[in-house]
């Protein structure tokens, strides 16, 4: 923070952070303590989830709960990924929110730029994006479900069911709303100023879309590709009806060990819950640098 | 040239999603005004409105309305108080602030029906971890049957999932607060404001719309909760935990009154509709005036 007072102006360095001292936010003790509580309201169920998944069978639901296992395994973690399908739905799982972040990110966008920028569709467009968002799956799921194993066959010449392409498709959908929102309103506030100054120069619009409104959005590109892949990373429901074998994403197999027939496969469950956050850290440390990012040109502006 | 240019850019979008909701939507229109039921045979006879009328005979089905209104809005109220709270701490660096941020965004990749699981698992009786660690802050033996006893059923299933979705507001208003160029704070302290003042005036106007984003898309989730109850209580016992979704869930899956349930879903999501049109007026406010 103080580096960015000192390149801005060297003389008044002090007097910058003195001014930016002023700015509201939760300081001092009240902010540790505050901190501190959510983080172990945090921890608890996460430390739970990973210690079961060392935990060897017997010690999974004794009485008193296990809260440091004497004889750690890994045998979850093998089972997990080896007998039920968590190799299997890691891989799906990942090209889906993958390739699902990338469309969505890429139509998003661009539409969202359009919207903002030229006011197309106007309220109206922005709303039927919203309203996509609307639908209990309930109404939709049956129908989608026929689309896809039924009439998809008819009429595309090749079934959707059960495929990866069938589930990125219904994601990008589902995901979009959001992107077209979120990055609606980061363009929205955006200067235009510098755009303008890049067409008055001679480059064409796509031109300043591409090389300066993308680059000046990436914080909010981020945070949207971020959501966007969350969301096809742990959706359930369309998943479960859509994608049972070929496609099986890890939501699907983890609902399997702990919510349907087989029940109780708390420690296989575990162990695959700890694999698949493997993501989370990654995209945490990402998020980190943009939102840092954001930060520091704020200051450096001021 | 521009002229086009601004409706190439939003053809993809609206095309990929014409194509892949045309059709499940009409369908489903139909569905709610026919006799769609495997119990009941093959054949779709026209009823007209009488998949709309049977839930509103059914007492459940008002019920999961009602505390679907309240379970969303106490549960999106927590998430945002906390998330700007959060926001708010965490918005100057501090030593550990990288490792926290990873961290807070970890609930967001565990699947809902995996987090009711868990939280399932946490409060079982006798030998979930809730009854104990309770009892070492409560004096006595604590026994409550977390899945049955009312409130607590409630509670934990508002505690899932503000614990899934906090994160969600957090990062959101972070992104909104990091954006506020300091410029007008430093205007805003030329003028005489206090930092409450400045909160009040400079940070709320600012990150409002982000704001505003955040909780109508969680606000709309929240209506249609169904994975965590799906997964820790099964909208039991009895129907004491059954939200609309759920309920539909139940007329169409478990029950196969799919006409039913599909009518139930479109009367919900007019419903919806109303809500969301309402917060997005709101919403679109202050994105117009930015220009």
């Amino acid at each position: 923070m103080t580096d960015g007072g000192h390149r801005s102006r060297p003389e008044a360095g002090g007097a910058t952070r003195v001014v930016r001292g002023r700015r509201f936010r939760i300081g001092g003790i009240v902010r540790f303590v505050f901190i501190g509580i959510y983080v172990t309201f945090l921890l608890l169920p996460l430390y739970w989830m990973a210690v079961t998944s060392i935990k060897a069978q017997d010690d999974q639901l004794a009485d008193p709960p296990v809260w440091f296992p004497t004889d750690p395994t890994m045998t979850n973690f093998a089972d997990a990924l080896n007998r039920f399908n968590g190799w299997k739905g890691l891989e799906n799982s990942l090209i889906i929110a993958l390739v699902t972040t990338m469309l969505a990110v890429a139509l998003g966008t661009t539409a969202a730029y359009s919207m903002a920028r030229y006011r197309t569709g106007g309220k109206h467009l922005a709303f039927w994006f919203l309203s996509q968002r609307l639908m209990p799956p309930i109404a939709v799921i049956i129908p989608v479900f026929l689309l896809y194993s039924r009439y998809s066959e008819e009429w595309l010449g090749f079934s959707l069911i059960d495929t990866r392409i069938g589930l990125i498709l219904l994601y990008t959908v589902f995901a979009l709303p959001f992107t077209v929102w979120m990055m609606y309103a980061y363009f929205r506030q955006m200067p235009a100023e510098l755009e303008e100054a890049a067409l008055v120069d001679g480059c064409s619009r796509l031109q300043a879309l591409l090389k300066i409104a993308w680059p000046l959005a990436a914080p909010g590109i981020v945070s949207a590709a971020a959501f966007a892949f969350i969301f096809s990373w742990t959706e359930f429901l369309f998943a479960q009806v859509l994608g049972r074998d070929e496609a099986v994403t890890v939501p699907v197999a983890l609902a399997g060990m702990i919510t349907f027939f087989q029940g109780n496969l708390y420690g296989q469950a575990s162990a695959l819950t700890m694999v698949s956050l493997i993501p989370a850290v990654l995209l945490g440390i990402l998020v980190q640098k943009h939102l840092v990012r954001g930060l520091t040109l704020g200051a450096v502006k001021g | 040239m521009d002229r086009h240019i601004r409706w190439l850019l939003v053809t993809p979008a609206i095309l990929i999603v014409f194509a892949l909701t045309i059709f499940p939507l009409g369908f489903s229109l139909w569905v709610a005004f026919v006799r769609y039921d495997f119990t009941l045979g093959p054949e779709h006879p026209w009823v007209g409105l009488d998949n709309f009328v049977e839930n509103w005979k059914d007492p459940v089905w008002r019920a999961s309305l009602w505390r679907t209104a309240w379970f969303s809005v106490s549960m999106v109220a927590i998430e945002l108080v906390l998330g700007m709270l959060l926001a708010l701490a965490m918005l100057r660096p501090f030593r550990g602030r990288r490792a926290l941020m990873t961290l807070f965004v970890i609930p967001l990749f565990i699947s809902p029906v995996v987090v009711g699981g868990f939280f399932d698992l946490f409060v079982r009786r006798p030998y979930g971890v809730a009854n104990q660690l309770a009892s070492w802050v409560w004096p006595g033996t604590v026994t409550i049957d977390f899945s049955i006893d009312s409130p607590w059923l409630y509670i934990v299933l508002i505690i899932a999932d503000v614990w899934q979705w906090t994160p969600f507001m957090f990062i959101i208003i972070l992104a909104g607060l990091a954006a506020i160029p300091d410029t007008l704070y430093e205007a805003a302290e030329l003028d005489g404001a206090k930092p409450r003042q400045s909160f009040l005036f400079v940070t709320l106007p600012l990150v409002l719309p982000v704001v505003l984003i955040a909780v109508t898309f969680r606000l709309i989730d929240a209506a249609k909760l169904f994975d965590i109850i799906f997964s820790l209580t099964r909208g039991g016992p009895g129907t004491d935990t059954y939200t609309t979704s759920y309920y539909l869930y139940q007329q169409g899956f478990e029950f196969f009154h799919l006409g039913q349930g599909t009518a139930g879903a479109w009367m919900f999501m007019i419903m919806l509709t109303f809500v969301s049109y309402w917060l997005v007026r709101r919403l679109l406010k202050p994105l117009e005036e930015a220009s």
